[in-house]
Formats: structure tokens, sequence, C-alpha cells
């Protein structure tokens, strides 16, 4: 029979353990930070990470909505589930010192060191006498396509029934891979200070997803524009509109609205007659999404009404917004405080991006902190460099490791209490009822 | 006796001349008291005693501030009409504006008084009365301007006007019924050209009178419950610009337009928005097409905000078609009276873009528009000023009164000849029929 150790002694194991054998942690993250791939496109990713977990000598189930995989650490006695997470994609980003010529990706959202954390946090465990103090089972989820990006193709994706959802956790709900989870956590890298330690609590903003066609009619630019219908003017016209209602949106709703076009024209002697956008309708409540995307589909008909032209608007379900659960971020917070100590924690705000690890507070306990170790303008910027692995795999993943100690020592009492205290916004079947109905396609000719 | 025509010319440029004096004064008051249109009434009183004066008792108050006065030769003949316009434009900041309103005489329709007297001067000698046959009218004509589209159309609403221009809708209350050719000269500031100028067109054009309306609300401190008309507005002018491109070269479209109310308080979000717009076109084919794109455009405006709209669009002016055979005469006239090199004549394709209603009247019957290059400044400028008002008014005087002896000398021969010959594109009924049709209001919900 296992001896029942107290957390103290546990975390204190599982710290020292990852300092000491974390180093295939790094490995893993910055082999990946050599290869970067996008969402659903993550090929070589999740075999590097696929073979760096079995070297641990765990059984990996693998191709998860297309690229993601899972694994499971049991626990000495049962108790709840715990997934820790790490996302496998990158994002393009031109310009990025580990961009990829080609594809242009890169790792410049840092998701590469939560492959090494999560790693780490899995060393951790398995520090000898740990798992079997442990009642409960901890559930490493590696899910692709965190990035919303690539729109387009991941719509053929979507149509070409590969997949329901263009982010790799919604897809992970619906495919019932959290069925079993009861408690789920994350550790995403930042930029923001503090650079030295961590940031907690928080909350992101949810959105819904857009991809626009302007068809309107091709003709000679200079010889015979008046034949034309120019469907850039409509996508700029859209645009415009889109600006002009920034006014009505209360800053407690944090929307961000901010197309990109992923096609202009074919030539600049023609008049274009094909013109892609893509946009997020971000906000901090599901009913601020919800009133900002009407406000964004009548800027979108504008455009095509203003210039004669059609406009085929496709509205993707999205993310929800964050919402951590309070208990998980004290606990975790103690943890990172004992690292880095507790100048070093901070507590983070309301923050205007979007996760999908979002959908999943929506449903369940669940924490997406911060840590730092990145330099650079901001997240997605090319000067985005992780320069402290130490920080943003180890250590991160030490407060994960000691936070699942928290949580599964002592009988899961704390793990528990966690669950039991936390009110999750809704099931699963009124999750996915939920994003299905954001989803639509409409083709408009005013 | 029997004079000849060479003799009735000298006398009636006779009198012209020595009216000079009187008829400049008058055009140089008319400039001073400028008045927009509809509201003449004080160019109209002194429009109307020099016409009374001048033997013409006129006819008043029709289309509000216009005025007819016939003068009846001793033969029987057709009517021809000399025409001038009463109304100023808008154009703060000219010497001559009148700083309540804003009006000044950036036009120099108050030449076209002071020739219009001068030739019912010149035509009230008795050599004219015995020698020429059927009638000479003189019309002043209110609102040729297609201004202050707001109070025209309250106008309308209140039963006074039915068209909104002056010459539209003295067409439409008859006023024309009895007159068979017409003709007016207009200042020009064109520097390179002869003392008149001949010849060319001008643009069709279609007068919209749009309200986007929003919905009030504190602009800092609930603009989430707002929706803003302005924004609609402003959207709604860019769309337009989207379409510039689409404006072929030939058709001269112009679309241009000025917000009249755009906001009531800068701390709330506006909630009516008020434009007055103009498309024009060579064409009226052109016109209505492009203003189909443009009414589009303030719909996406409106859309775009979810705000509503109410577009009133409104009949403007058809081309200008001048009368070639008309033009002959008039042209021998400047030659006789003031050399070959008094004279330009330009092609019937030259469009200078602007509009005027006298292209209304030149549709339904023989009519002539002259350019007389008296000014200098930009047209509609705070700069325009007539620079030689004897040019202007009396020279005009003298070409249109000796234009109108050599139409109806010799029993109206050259009159009738050309009114036989001329080929209206319609009926007067079917254009007061095809304008009053024209008038369409659209109302709009984007959201």
């Amino acid at each position: 029979m296992a001896t029942i150790r107290s957390a103290t002694y546990l975390k204190d194991v599982v710290s020292m353990h990852i300092s000491s054998h974390g180093q295939p942690a790094i490995d893993l993250a910055t082999t990946v930070l050599g290869h970067p791939e996008t969402g659903y496109k993550e090929i070589r990713t999740s075999a590097a990470t696929a073979a760096a977990i079995r070297s641990l000598g765990l059984h990996v189930r693998e191709d998860i909505a297309v690229t993601g995989m899972t694994a499971t650490l049991q626990g000495g006695s049962p108790g709840p589930n715990i997934a820790i997470l790490a996302e496998l994609d990158a994002l393009p980003v031109p310009g990025h010192p580990n961009a990829d010529p080609e594809t242009t990706a890169a790792h410049a959202c840092a998701h590469h060191c939560q492959l090494g954390n999560m790693l780490a946090t899995a060393i951790g465990l398995q520090a000898p006498g740990v798992l079997e103090s442990l009642s409960g089972s901890v559930t490493l989820m590696v899910v692709p396509a965190e990035e919303y990006v690539e729109i387009e193709w991941r719509n053929e994706q979507r149509m070409a029934g590969r997949i329901e959802f263009l982010g790799g956790k919604p897809e992970f709900v619906r495919l019932g891979e959290l069925d079993d989870v009861d408690i789920c956590m994350m550790t995403h890298v930042t930029t923001e200070h503090p650079h030295e330690g961590f940031g907690v609590g928080g909350t992101n903003t949810g959105l819904v997803a857009k991809f626009i066609k302007y068809v309107g009619v091709k003709s000679h630019a200079g010889g015979a524009p008046h034949l034309g219908v120019n469907a850039l003017n409509a996508a700029h016209m859209a645009i415009a509109g889109i600006h002009a209602q920034r006014e009505t949106y209360r800053d407690e709703d944090m929307v961000r609205i901010h197309p990109i076009i992923t096609r202009g024209g074919s030539v600049v002697n023609a008049v274009p007659d094909d013109v892609r956008m893509e946009t997020f309708v971000r906000g901090a409540s599901i009913n601020a999404i919800r009133s900002a995307n009407e406000k964004v589909d009548r800027a979108l008909r504008a455009g095509a009404l203003a210039v004669g032209a059609t406009v085929e608007i496709t509205t993707l379900p999205g993310y929800l917004p964050l919402a951590p659960d309070v208990n998980l971020t004290a606990l975790h917070r103690a943890n990172a405080e004992m690292l880095v100590g507790s100048d070093r924690v901070h507590e983070f705000g309301r923050r205007g991006g979007s996760t999908d690890m979002g959908d999943l507070t929506q449903l369940m306990p669940g924490i997406h902190p911060y840590v730092g170790g990145a330099v650079g303008r901001s997240n997605h910027a090319e000067d985005m460099i992780v320069d402290d692995y130490n920080l943003a795999v180890l250590d991160a993943g030490k407060a994960m490791a000691m936070t699942v100690v928290d949580l599964l020592s002592n009988g899961a009492s704390e793990g528990m209490r966690v669950i039991s205290e936390h009110n999750p916004a809704m099931t699963k079947d009124e999750y996915l009822i939920l994003q299905r109905a954001f989803l639509s396609e409409r083709s408009y000719t005013e | 006796m029997e004079l000849n025509r060479i003799e009735v010319k000298a006398a009636v440029r006779r009198a012209i001349e020595g009216s000079a004096d009187e008829i400049i004064r008058l055009a140089r008051y008319i400039y001073e008291h400028p008045e927009p249109g509809f509201t003449e009434e004080r160019t109209a009183k002194v429009v109307a005693e020099a016409l009374t004066k001048a033997g013409v008792k006129p006819e008043t108050g029709i289309a509000i501030t216009g005025m007819k006065g016939l003068r009846t030769f001793n033969g029987q003949g057709p009517t021809v009409a000399v025409i001038g316009e009463l109304d100023a434009v808008k154009a703060p900041g000219h010497p001559g504006a009148d700083m309540t309103t804003g009006a000044a005489h950036a036009c120099g329709h108050h030449s076209q008084l002071g020739a219009l007297i001068g030739a019912a001067i010149g035509l009230g000698v008795p050599e004219a009365a015995s020698t020429l046959s059927g009638r000479a009218a003189f019309i002043a004509t209110p609102a040729e301007e297609f201004i202050d589209v707001e109070m025209r159309w309250g106008l309308r609403q209140a039963g006074r006007l039915g068209l909104l221009s002056g010459k539209q809708e003295m067409i439409r209350l008859g006023a024309f019924d009895d007159i068979d050719m017409a003709m007016m000269i207009h200042t020009s500031s064109s520097k390179s050209q002869r003392r008149f100028i001949v010849g060319g067109t001008s643009n069709a054009h279609v007068v919209h009178y749009v309200r986007f309306l929003g919905k009030a609300a504190h602009a800092g401190g609930a603009p989430h419950q707002g929706v803003n008309a302005l924004q609609a507005a402003m959207l709604a002018l860019s769309a337009i610009n989207t379409q510039r491109e689409t404006f072929e070269a030939e058709n001269q479209t112009r679309v241009h337009g000025i917000i009249t109310r755009g906001g009531v308080a800068t701390n709330a979000v506006p909630a009516e928005v008020v434009y007055e717009g103009r498309v024009r076109g060579r064409t009226m084919a052109a016109v209505d097409k492009i203003a189909a794109r443009v009414e589009d455009c303030y719909r996406a405006g409106a859309l775009a905000m979810g705000a509503s709209l109410e577009i009133v669009s409104i009949p403007g002016y058809l081309p200008l078609d001048n009368n070639k055979d008309f033009a002959k005469v008039f042209t021998e006239n400047v030659v006789t009276e003031f050399g070959e090199d008094a004279l330009t004549t330009q092609a019937d394709t030259v469009n200078a873009g602007g509009s005027t209603d006298m292209g209304d009247l030149s549709q339904i019957m023989p009519a002539l528009h002259p350019y007389v290059a008296a000014a200098e400044g930009t047209g509609h400028g705070i700069d325009y000023v007539i620079a030689d008002y004897r040019r202007a008014v009396v020279d005009s005087a003298i070409a249109m009164a000796l234009t109108v002896v050599d139409l109806l000398s010799d029993n109206a021969a050259e009159a009738r000849g050309i009114i036989d010959s001329n080929k209206p594109s319609m009926t007067r009924s079917k254009y007061v029929q095809s304008q009053t049709d024209r008038l369409r209001k659209i109302e709009y919900r984007g959201g």
C-alpha cells in the first residue's frame, strides 16, 4: 500500500524532479520552434510531441481532430481527471526570425513552450512516489489549431467533413474528448509584464469568425471601368461601415473587429471581381458578440449594396469568453508565488484576445494562466521571442504539476471542492447547440 | 411709310443705348439686393416696375415671383420670349452677398434682368411696332439655381409649387403655352472667349433631398443607444465616391451635394442628417442610371448604421438643345452689330457640366441660350463679378432685341420657319407629365 504523503512534500519532489529531469521538455519546445506549422497541419509537430510523450513510457492516442492526441497518467486511486493542455499550432507571421520561409508560420505565440511545459508537468508527476499518492488522473491533451487563422482553408476542410469546428478545442469537445475531464489547465506564454514571472486570472473575449466573399464584375480598369463592379470597393465600404459603428460598442463589451483582406483582386488593370475578407467579431460576452456581429453583417451587406455587388457571408462558430475558475486560480497562484516570489505574480485583467480555452471554462473549472519568458512588442508580432525557457517551460510546468498535486493529493479533496463549487455556464449539449447556431452562410444581392 | 429692316434695327439699338445708364443701374441695384429662388420679392418688384415703365406691364406672381409682359406688334404672328432670371445663388463671402442669406449674384443673373429691360425698351420703339408681326414676351423667371431644396420641398408640400425650378413651374402653370420660342443670354467669365459665345449644350440632372434618420443618445454617456445618422451620410458619400471610376467620361457625370443639417449638438448622436445632392449627366437616361446607383449608396449608408432613410428624387433639368436656325439669326446680328471678332461658335457637344432650366424649355420649343463674356472670376465663386456691365447688359439687350426684329420682320417669316422646322422632343403636356412623374419619394429602413 502506498504511503500517503503531504501535498507540500509531493510538490517539492515534483518541482525538483522537473529541475533535474526537465531537459527533454525544453528540447521538445526548441525542436518545435524550428518547424512551425499552422492549425490542422501540425504533422511534424504532432509526431515530435507524440514521440516525446511516448519516451515517458506513456501510451499516446493520436489523430484526434486531425493532429491532436491524448495520453493519461493514472494516479494511485480513483478521482477527478485533470486535463493539462498544450497547443500544437503556430500562426503566419512573415518576418519572424523563426518563420517557415514557405508558409511564414512562426511560433510567435509560443505554443511550442506549451508543449514543453505540459511535458515538464508530466515529467514532474512521474517523479518516484508521486502518482501513487494522487487520487485521480491527469490527461495530457495536445490540441491543434488554437489560432483561428486560414479561415478559408479551414472552412473548406469543414465543408469536406474533415472537421466541424475550426478551432481545435471545440473539435475536441465535439469528439467527446472532454467528456471525462473534470478540470482543465494550460499555461500560455506572454510578452506582457511580468517578464520574470506569471500572470494569473484575467478574462479573454469570445469571438465568431467570418469569411466574406464579394462578387463583382470584372472589366478593364482603364478601358471599361463602367462595365465593371468593383468588389474591392465593396470591401472598402464594408470596412468603413464597420469603423463607423465603433462608437456604439460599450467599453465593458470589449468588442474587437479587425478584418483582413485575403484576396484583393487579381491584376491591377482589371476591376476586382473577387475579393475575400476574414474577420473576427470579438466581445466579452455572448450577447456582445451577437450584437456586434449583427452590426458587422449590416456593414458587409452595405458594402455590396453601395457598389452593386453580391456578398457571401459565412459566419463560423468561434470561441467563447474565458472565465477562469477562482479556486483554481488561487491554487495555481500560490504555487507560482512559491516558485518565483509573490512580487512576480500579477493579477491580469480583461484581455482583448481570445482562446478556445474559453470554451472549456464555460463547461468546467479551468484556468489559463500566463508565464513570462518572452520579449517583443506583443504576442503575434514578428519580434516575439522566447528568451527564458527555464521559466516558460520548466517553471510553468512546475506550477501546473504542483497544482495537480494540490488537487489530487489527500484523496483529491481540493479537486472535489473546486468541482463542487464551480457552476458551469452550460452543458456540452448546450455548448454545441450555441456554437452551431452561430454558423450561417448567406448571400446578399440587395 | 415702309421702313426697311436696317432702319428698324437702328432705332431699336438707339433706344437701348439711350437707356444704357438706366438698365445698368437697374442691374447694379439688383446685384446689391440678391435674393435666392422663389424669394425674389424685391427683385421682382423692381423688374416689374421697369417693365411697366418700358410699356410692358407684366402679369406678376407667376410661380411665386415670376412675371410675363407682352408687347403686341401690328401684324399677326408668333410670340418670341426674351427671358431674364431673377434669382441669386448663395456664395457667402462674395462681395455682393447678402449678410443674412448669403445670397449673391455670383452667376450674373442681375445683368440678365438689365438686358431684359433693355430689350423691352428697344422693342418698344414705334418703328418696331409698325413693322413687326406677332408678339415679344418679356419673362422674368424665378429660381434657376436649384438650391434650398428643403425650402422648395416645403413649398410643394404646402401646395405652392408643383415643379421646383422657376421655368419648370412656369411651364407647368401654362405661362409658356402662348410662347413659341425663347431666348436669354447668360454671362460668362471665360477669358479666351470673344464677346458672345453661341452653341453648346448643358447637363441633365436630378435633384436629391435625402434625410438620414438615426436615433439620438448622449454621445459620451450612451453612444451604444444611438444610431448615428451622420455616419450613415458619411458612408453614403464615401460609397458614392467609390462609384466615380464607373462614370463614363463622355457622359460628363457630376455627383455632388451638401449637408444642410449634420446634427444638432456635438454631445448628442446625430439623429437627423439632411443632404441635398445632384446627379448630372449628358442624357436623362445616363442620369437615371447613375442616380439609381447613388440611391443605393444612400441605402448602403443607412444599412451599415441601421439607420432609416427618406430620399426625395426631384426632377431636375433637361439638356440644353440650342436651335440652330435661331442661333444663326442671333449670330448674324452679333457679327453685324459688333463685328466678326465678337463671336465664338461652339460645337453642339460642348458641355461645361452645369445645367439650366432653359434646357427644359429647349426640349419643348425653339430656344437659344448664348453667353456674353462679361464677367470675371469663377461661376458661383466668391470672385465672380461682372467686369463689363455695358457688354453684359447693353450689348446683350441689343443682340436679343435685334434678333427679335429679324424673327418677326416680313410677317415673321424667320420665326415661322424656325417654329415649323423645329422638332421638339416632347409636347408641353408630355413634358409636364413626365417631369411630374419623375418625382419620387423613397423610404428605406436599414435595420
